[in-house]
Order: structure tokens, then C-alpha cells, then sequence
């Protein structure tokens, strides 16, 4: 520990990095359920040069050196901290004086950083190693150096990773951009669930049974969902491993609903709501031995809960003080409080980073919202057109993956944390809804 | 901020190079965790538990292992309702309906249940299936705990009146059965409902 106060001591940025050292937090010793937020703030961009990349060895039939800095381009783009200068021919493959004129240039035009790629292909696999540059001295100095090795057919994700550890050089924190996003498409008599990329692309089916398949959640390990569907007639709550040809696991069956699942932060539980006891109530389950441990005892409707990121509180929806609010309580299920008293709200969903709760709320139309898990600071994301609901955040908290019809149907949409950079993310092919944002995948 | 982070970059390589020097927990740099594609849809529900039975939750890591005596197990209701499809709706039992975002039983509703409730004590040897619905107004997961209740109030309505809550079922479809797809009132009003069928015991 005495290294990592040194390095609080040289550089603000050692801040996270310090964080990510420590990482996963001890979630007992977390006094507050508030993590440092290494990226907010951020107003002037950082303007990064990424030439396409250098052919090294093998044939590129699928034009990966040009495709892969056009795709982590897009990813520093879609992070609001990069812009991009793309589209430059490749940089020589060795140091010399003539790589050193083409980063000069590039400085001269503006970018304080510069990305290059030398790619390797060989049998199936890609192989990249990337050198990122500073610019702003003279001595463009190397900054570091990473191999990433996948299938070539996998090319999007390699781009996908390199961004993410450009995010990270800069920021201590790694980008989003290798992440999945969940979501349910249909209509009429049936639902399914889908995944794609967290930009929409390699959208898969996941449950393919006819019936409504509901209210995707991830495990925190990224490789399995929570889900409610009508598969066997009554709503149950299921289990599907989304990388993994592994059989659908029943989590929940008990007479009434089995629904709204979510995830503890360690893995080890899913928070429900169940109607076997009478009214519909919440529950914790215990995933290795399928004990359930009650936590609300109210006449009223209890349900959808979403732990906070240390895992010792739940925040949920009850209508008990008349219409839907959103309330916070331990994780036992004690000390509950009232967060909002205006409108009808649902869907809570607490921030990864621990510090807002985005929900729903209907005051007229739907909007997403957030609030401070103390109650304070409640502030409103979107405001229409249409209804905007479904909030999910990204791993970072910087992101949020939200359902609106503001273009006709269902379509997924994303917008910063601040409700700012609202952009569609699916178009057509059916309604979609219920977006669930992957943590970082393994 | 980040601006003022670039103006220092050149400790950025020390920090890293810092970071390798104490072994820090990295992230892999390579992987070779393609994602298969799971092509076809994951073997579906009948196979992943002994049909008829509701077990309780695999053992972790094998895959459609009943937990040997867990308390999942416990949770297995006795006496399984059967699956809704094998109910069917008959003409004498009339739909209630509910106020938005409400579930009690409305004065005038309340005769069109005590109607119902003549029949099914006339007919005991049929069980009873009462379906909760709901608008597409309000969410998905909420809208299921409503049509929960609304279900819930009709049979608390029903056994008042004498029929048999162990032959009473219920399920809610939240908003994902609407009768009515019109975004108007008159469309949810009919919408907000419940609605019976029967089975032969």
C-alpha cells in the first residue's frame, strides 16, 4: 500500500489507477456506496490519430487493417473523450524517420496522440500489436505497446478491446466498448431475448420457444442471464448461459409470478419478486442451493429491485404509499426509505458507480430520471419525444442504454449518464425493448 | 481534467511501467474466449428439469442437475396447477375490468362476479384459471406484479362468495396479452382486466 500512496502522490491520474489496483473493492469496508468517478467531468476532447493499420505478415482478405481502426475509431468517437482523425494511409512498420515525419504531421494537424497498428494474420487468427503515441512533445514518445490476439473472424472485437485500452492509458479506467447489450424483440404472441454488441452489430437470438421471454438481467461475470419467460405456461424466472451451449436453468418456479431479477453484485444471488406468499413481495435467492430469504412483509406491490454496487443496499418499486415510487432498504430488507414522491415511477436502476439511481417516471409521458441514492438531486434525462423508459447503464457509468418510440416502434437508444448524446442504436427489424447492458466481458 | 491529464502524459509510461514492476492485476492482453455463436436457441425448458416437476435450481456448474435436497426444493409447490393452455375460456364467465393503475373490485364488476361465482359453485368439478391483464401503460415488470393483484383480488373476491381457492389458479400476463391494440381509453379499459377459463377436473 505504501506504493500505491506514492503514486496518489505523483499523479492525479494515479488516482485511478490506484482505484483499479484495489479493484474489486472490499465491499464490507465501502463506508458509502459511492466509487470514485475517474471519467466525469471530462470537457475537452482528446484528439487521437489512428492510421489504418500496417500489414505486417498474411493475406487481410476481410480488410481488417482498415476495418479495425474504423471500428475502435467509432469506439473513442462513442466515448465522448476522443476525437478521431481517421482514414490516413498505414504508418511504416519499423521506427525510423519516416514513421517519425508521419507523427509529426499528424501533430502539426492537431492530434495529441496517435495510434498505430501492426497487424499479423495467420490460419484464422488476427494478431495486433498497437503502439500509442504522445504527440505533444517532441519526442513522440512511446506511451505503450499491447498485443491482442482473436479469431480474424472476431476482427470487430479486437477493435473493441483496443479501444477499451486506449480508454484506459488515458483515464485509468478501461472503455465499454468490448460489452454486450441484452434486449427482448417481438411482438404479438411472442418475445425473445437477443444479444449484440454494445454498438448494435452481431444482434443473436438467445431463446427461440414462442412464448414472452421478459426483464434480461447479467450475472456480474457477463456470461449468463436472469430472465422471466412463459416457456412452460406460468412466469418463471430462468437462467441462460449466452456464450455457452449449456441448458436453460429453471431459478425460479413457485406458483404466482417469479420475475424482475437482479443480480447481487458477488454473483451469488438474485433478488426477485414473488407472489407465492400471497401479495407480490421480495425475495433474495440463493443461486448454488435455490433458498429464498423474504425481504418486504407489505399488503402493497413490492418489485423490481437493483442492489447497489457494494451489495448492501436493494432500492425497488412499491405502490404502498399510493401510487409507484421508488424506495431504498438494506439488503435484509430493513430501513426502508422513500426516494420519490412525484409522478409514477419504476424501473430503478442503481449506477455501477453507486452514486444515481436512473428510474422511470410518468409525469404525462415516460422519461427516464436519476436520483441520488439519498433522495437528493432528482434530475430528468430525457424529456420525449415519446415515451423513454428501461434505463440501463454501462460498466462505467458514463453510458445508458434506454427503450423509447419516439421514432414509431420499440428501438433501443443511448445517451451519456447527463442525458446528453442521445442516439439511436437498433432500427427496425421489430420491436425491441428492455435493454440490459453487459458488464465488461471476461 | 482530461486535457490537464495529456499535459502530463510523459509520467503516464512511468506509471505503467510502475504498474508492471508490481505486478499489478492486469487484464488479459489476449484471449481466446471467442464467442460462440449459440446458433441455435438453447435447448428449451422440457429437459432441463424432470417434466411435470417443478425441481428447484440446478447445482452450479451442472447444467440441469436438480440441487440434491436443496431448499429449492422445499419451494416445490405440492400440487402443480396445470399448464394454462389445457383451460379454456367459456361464454357465461364475463371479463371484469379495473381502473388504471388500480386492482380492486369495482361496485359493477363485482355483480358480473357474483355471476361468475354461481357458476363455478354450480360447477364444482371444474378448476378455475383467472388471468390478470393490464395496459401497455405504466412498465413491463411493474405491470406483471399489477396484473398479479388484480388476479389476486378477483379470487380473494371469488372465495369470499364461497368458491374453493384450491380450485383457483392464477396467472399474470402483465401487458404482454392485450386484447385491444388501439392507444386510446376505450382500448385499455378493455385492456385492465380479468379474465376466466376453466378445466375439467
Amino acid at each position: 500500500m505504501p506504493r500505491r500512496l506514492l503514486l496518489l502522490l505523483v499523479f492525479p491520474c494515479a488516482l485511478a489507477l490506484g482505484g483499479l489496483l484495489a479493484t474489486p473493492p472490499p465491499a464490507r469496508a465501502q463506508a458509502v456506496d459511492v466509487f470514485l468517478n475517474v471519467m466525469a467531468g471530462g470537457s475537452k476532447k482528446l484528439n487521437i490519430a489512428i492510421p489504418e493499420f500496417t500489414l505486417v505478415a498474411g493475406r487481410d482478405a476481410q480488410g481488417l487493417a482498415k476495418r479495425i481502426p474504423d471500428v475502435a475509431g467509432a469506439d473513442l468517437k462513442y466515448s465522448a473523450l476522443f476525437s478521431v482523425v481517421s482514414g490516413s494511409p498505414p504508418l511504416p512498420a519499423t521506427n525510423g524517420e519516416t514513421l517519425k515525419q508521419m507523427l509529426t504531421e499528424f501533430a502539426a494537424s492537431g492530434a495529441h496522440a496517435a495510434l498505430h497498428g501492426l497487424l499479423t494474420l495467420k490460419g484464422d487468427r488476427a494478431e495486433a500489436e498497437v503502439r500509442l503515441y504522445d504527440l505533444t512533445n517532441p519526442e513522440q514518445r512511446l506511451i505503450a505497446t499491447k498485443r491482442f490476439e482473436l479469431r480474424a473472424a472476431d476482427g470487430r472485437r479486437l477493435a473493441h478491446k483496443i479501444a477499451d485500452e486506449v480508454v484506459y492509458q488515458f483515464t485509468g479506467e478501461p472503455g465499454i466498448a468490448d460489452t454486450k447489450i441484452a434486449l427482448v424483440c417481438g411482438g404479438g404472441q411472442s418475445k425473445e431475448l437477443y444479444t449484440m454488441d454494445y454498438d448494435g452489430a452481431g444482434r443473436q437470438q438467445l431463446t427461440g420457444n414462442d412464448s414472452i421471454n421478459l426483464s434480461p438481467a447479467w450475472s456480474p461475470d457477463a456470461r449468463s442471464l436472469a430472465f422471466t419467460s412463459y416457456m412452460r405456461g406460468y412466469p418463471y424466472l430462468y437462467r441462460l448461459f449466452a456464450f455457452e451451449r449449456r441448458p436453460i436453468q429453471l431459478l425460479a418456479g413457485f406458483l404466482g409470478i417469479n420475475t424482475s431479477p437482479a443480480w447481487s453484485p458477488d454473483g451469488r444471488h438474485v433478488a426477485l419478486t414473488l407472489s407465492k406468499d400471497g401479495t407480490p413481495e421480495l425475495y433474495v435467492l440463493d443461486v448454488a442451493t435455490g433458498a429464498v430469504r423474504r425481504l418486504t412483509r407489505h399488503p402493497a406491490i413490492d418489485t423490481e429491485p437493483t442492489w447497489s454496487p457494494t451489495g448492501r443496499a436493494i432500492a425497488f418499486v412499491s405502490d404502498r404509499a399510493g401510487t409507484a415510487q421508488i424506495f431504498v432498504m438494506d439488503a435484509e430488507g430493513a430501513n426502508v426509505r422513500q426516494l420519490t414522491t412525484v409522478g409514477f415511477n419504476t424501473q430503478p436502476r442503481w449506477s455501477p458507480k453507486g452514486d444515481a439511481i436512473a428510474y422511470t417516471s410518468r409525469q404525462g409521458g415516460h422519461d427516464i430520471w436519476a436520483i441520488g441514492p439519498d433522495g437528493s438531486n432528482a434530475r430528468r434525462l430525457t424529456a420525449g419525444p415519446g415515451s423513454n423508459e428501461s434505463a440501463s447503464w454501462a460498466a462505467n457509468g458514463r453510458h445508458v442504454v434506454f427503450q423509447s418510440n419516439r421514432l414509431g416502434g420499440w428501438q433501443l437508444l443511448t445517451m451519456l449518464a447527463d442525458g446528453s448524446e442521445q442516439q439511436p442504436l437498433t432500427r427496425g427489424g421489430g420491436e425491441c425493448t428492455s435493454p440490459a447492458w453487459s458488464p465488461r466481458l471476461p | 481534467m482530461l486535457y490537464r491529464r495529456w499535459q502530463l502524459l510523459p509520467i503516464v509510461p512511468v506509471l505503467v511501467l510502475a504498474l508492471f514492476l508490481m505486478g499489478c492485476p492486469k487484464r488479459p492482453a489476449t484471449t481466446s474466449a471467442a464467442a460462440p455463436a449459440p446458433g441455435a436457441p438453447a435447448p428449451g425448458a422440457p429437459g432441463a428439469g424432470p417434466a411435470g416437476v417443478m425441481a428447484g435450481p440446478g447445482a452450479p456448474g451442472v447444467p440441469g442437475t436438480p440441487a440434491p435436497g436443496a431448499p429449492g426444493a422445499a419451494a416445490v409447490t405440492p400440487a402443480r396447477p396445470p399448464a394454462p393452455r389445457e383451460f379454456t375460456a367459456i361464454a357465461t364467465l364475463q371479463d371484469i375490468h379495473f381502473d388504471f393503475d388500480k386492482y380492486d373490485i369495482r361496485p359493477g364488476d363485482a355483480k358480473t362476479l357474483d355471476e361468475n361465482a354461481k357458476w363455478m359453485k354450480a360447477n364444482p368439478n371444474h378448476l378455475i384459471l383467472i388471468e390478470g391483464h393490464c395496459d401497455e401503460r405504466g412498465t413491463n415488470e411493474y405491470n406483471l406484479a399489477l396484473g398479479e393483484r388484480r388476479a389476486k383480488a378477483t379470487m380473494n373476491y371469488l372465495v369470499a362468495q364461497g368458491v374453493q381457492a384450491t380450485r383457483v389458479t392464477l396467472i399474470s400476463y402483465g401487458e404482454e396479452r392485450p386484447l385491444c391494440a388501439e392507444k386510446n381509453e376505450a382500448c385499455w379499459a378493455k385492456n385492465r382486466r380479468a379474465h376466466f377459463l376453466v378445466k375439467a377436473r
